[in-house]
């Protein structure tokens, strides 16, 4: 298990454990996470998942993948260097702590 | 494992007329059935809707006997997997986002929508789905597309005949011969339009894919802006008269969004009450079991959203209109790879402008006879007339 910190726009923080192998949107939505919809399933497709990781933690979650920056621009808030679509942030041990914000406004 | 059980009680012309309390008896003794009439097997639960249409790779969505085809004469996205989906849908996704509406239309559209109610009358009936529902549904989207020169009489008739040309499951050759000159027409129009903005670039869908490094084939130019003339005018009529008549209906509760101007809100659960798209098709691409059931590779199933959006396992007292939810995660929109491309200007057009801009132009309207107001729709749902005096 991994932890992984989800820090709301008003600065909420919810901190939940999430397995190896699921996504950071996924985690959010199994633990009742406000904040993050998802509405595609993590089919890339609605930018309704997008979040802000925290500046410690982007090497470790590593480069936006392929059209993950088209479907950014689809985002309802501003998109920063941080931004990533949570559903394409697959969780790997090396993630245990992981730090997201997370944007006013998904839709 | 044993088939899905068979309703052969279930006919299409019921499920015109009033689905619900059908899908609601399936939900509890047959959540998957195969139902002859409608010659697809269907899904009412949440979990099997959603679980279909996130794995695109299981459930495909190029259903070989779909009456799109010939509707639309073209192969369009909806009936294609893959990235040749994703590079067709991305082409024109620019124009959808909450970014250009905010910066490059939201006045504009704030401008249509008045305009549209500065000609109706104060103290007599009227019916907003003709005046209002469609008419600027259909006038917006010309902007959205950038299709300049149409009317907005030809946008819902064009419209009206892709989707019937597309629900035309029993292959009727007339519904066909008429998605024929529509398509002629409309593909007049596109090309017209497109010459224009090869010179004269916007932000429009047209706009974008015509003039786009990378162009997509010409026929999926024409295919999208169809397919979004056949979504993009419907949906947000019959979300808005839905919405209408919920709030109408339910005053305390128009009262409540008013004060917290929760328009929002309202969106969502006009949308989860009745969802305007109430069901699609996928074809099973294994064998493989649903809910203790065998598909067999190459059935072709159905996932009913407008049930899953009612669904008791989620929602409390799901049948009824109760904009203040505590969670009203549903499945209008779809999900998975062909979740609905117009879902932030859907958001943004209906739940931000025209619905706040109607009721404070009309803060006493009322809904004198809701009986008087006809819903119809299987494929496609909602009312069909919303007389509502206004004041
Ligand atoms: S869940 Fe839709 S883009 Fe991530």
């Amino acid at each position: 298990m991994v932890k992984v910190t989800y820090v709301a726009a008003d600065g909420t923080r919810t901190t939940v454990d999430a397995a190896p192998g699921s996504n950071v949107m996924q985690t959010a939505l199994d633990n009742d996470v406000d904040g993050i919809v998802g509405e595609c399933g993590g089919a890339m497709m609605c930018a309704t998942c997008h979040c802000y990781v925290d500046d410690d933690w982007t090497e470790k979650t590593g480069e936006r993948h392929d059209g993950e920056d088209d479907m950014l621009d689809c985002a309802a808030d501003e998109v920063k260097e941080t931004s990533r679509l949570s559903c394409q942030i697959k969780l790997t041990e090396d993630m245990d702590g992981l730090i997201v914000h997370l944007p006013e406004e998904q839709a | 494992m044993p088939l899905a059980p068979v309703d052969e009680s279930v006919m299409i012309k019921d499920l015109v007329l009033d689905p619900y309390p059908i899908y609601r008896r399936m939900r509890a003794e047959t959540p998957v059935v195969r139902v002859p009439s409608v010659n697809r097997t269907l899904l009412t639960k949440a979990e099997f809707t959603k679980m279909v249409k996130d794995d695109a790779e299981l459930f495909s969505s190029n259903d070989p006997e779909s009456p799109m085809h010939p509707a639309f004469r073209a192969h369009t996205l909806m009936r294609k997997d893959g990235d040749e989906h994703r590079r067709e849908r991305m082409a024109m996704q620019k124009a959808f986002t909450p970014k250009i509406i905010k910066t490059n239309w939201a006045q504009v559209y704030r401008d249509i929508t008045a305009e549209y109610l500065d000609r109706l009358p104060r103290g007599e009936t009227v019916d907003l789905y003709q005046e209002i529902c469609g008419p600027v549904s259909a006038r917006i989207l010309i902007h959205i597309l950038g299709l300049h020169g149409a009317s907005d009489e030809d946008m819902m008739r064009w419209s009206q005949q892709l989707i019937d040309g597309a629900g035309n499951f029993g292959w009727d050759p007339d519904l066909f011969a008429i998605t024929d000159r529509a398509n002629q027409e409309m593909n007049v129009l596109i090309a017209d339009c497109a010459e224009r903005l090869r010179a004269e670039p916007d932000d429009s869908a047209l706009s974008l894919m015509v003039n786009a490094a990378d162009p997509i084939p010409w026929s999926q130019v024409e295919a999208n802006i169809k397919i979004a003339i056949g979504g993009g005018i419907n949906e947000p009529r019959d979300a808005m008269a839905t919405i209408i008549y919920g709030l109408l209906t339910n005053p305390e509760q128009l009262e409540e969004v008013r004060r917290q101007e929760a328009w929002g809100a309202a969106f969502e659960e006009g949308v989860r009450w009745v969802a305007p798209i109430q069901c699609s098709s996928r074809v099973a691409m294994d064998d493989i079991q649903i809910g203790g059931c065998d598909i067999a590779k190459g059935d072709i199933l159905m996932t009913v959203q407008a049930s899953a959006n009612r669904d008791e396992d989620l929602y409390e007292d799901s049948e009824n209109f109760h904009v203040f939810r505590d969670k009203n995660v549903h499945q209008a929109f779809g999900s998975g790879p062909h979740h609905c491309a117009g879902a932030h200007i859907a958001r943004r057009t209906v739940g931000e402008i025209m619905m706040p801009a109607l009721f404070e132009r009309f803060p006493n309207m009322t809904l004198p006879d809701p009986e008087a107001v006809k819903w119809r729709g299987f494929g496609f749902r909602g009312p069909i007339n919303m007389p509502v005096t206004l004041n």
